[in-house]
């Protein structure tokens, strides 16, 4: 689980049926110099990923994602996903000890 | 199993059912030195750590489905317990 800030979304005319109810968001994982406010592009070296959403996430929002075979453990059928929006972010602080 | 410090936590009012009323902090991991090693991670803290405190993690999904009652939660981090000494 790990903190990502939503940047995009991705529309398909055609998807497998099990995304239904959900669509895709473009999120660029945050580092700790964006957790601590020191980046205010909010994009890390990290490499972005697309993520299922069903949550309604909106560019801009601060999210969680999970990443890995957990992504699909929501559905009651096997999907492909990989990762997955788990919550919404209303506030959050990163403050590691200074030295 | 990670190895990380407690940095900050994260508060959410839309999210996956199996977080409700959860604690949720930020942490980074960090090495048997006890000095930063990567990027930082969210993780559901049932103990209660304080901020700053080492802890070590499991990134076990199963366990956490177990332990948070919802077969369907993603959710694979969870504070296993607090480090008294490294």
């Amino acid at each position: 689980m790990k903190v990502g800030k939503v940047i995009g979304n991705v529309t398909l005319s055609h998807a497998d049926s099990g995304f239904r109810g959900g669509r895709f968001i473009v999120v660029a994982p945050q580092g700790a110099k964006e957790l601590k406010g020191q980046n205010p592009s909010g994009l890390s070296d990290a490499w972005t990923l697309v993520a299922y959403d069903n949550l309604g996430a909106g560019v801009g929002d601060d999210i969680l994602y999970v990443e890995g075979a957990e992504a699909m453990q929501p559905f009651d059928y096997r999907t492909p996903l990989d990762a997955i929006s788990v919550a919404l972010l209303d506030t959050f602080k990163y403050a590691p000890p200074i030295n | 199993m990670i190895l990380a410090r407690i940095d900050g936590h994260a508060v959410t009012s839309i999210g996956h059912p199996s977080l409700k009323a959860q604690k949720i902090v930020l942490c980074t991991p960090i090495d048997e030195h006890g000095v930063d090693a990567g990027s930082p991670f969210a993780a559901l803290d049932p103990i209660g750590a304080g901020q700053h405190a080492r802890v070590f993690i499991t990134t076990d999904g199963s366990w956490t489905q177990d332990t948070v009652h919802d077969d369907t939660s993603p959710i694979r981090n969870q504070v296993m317990g607090l480090i008294d000494t490294l």
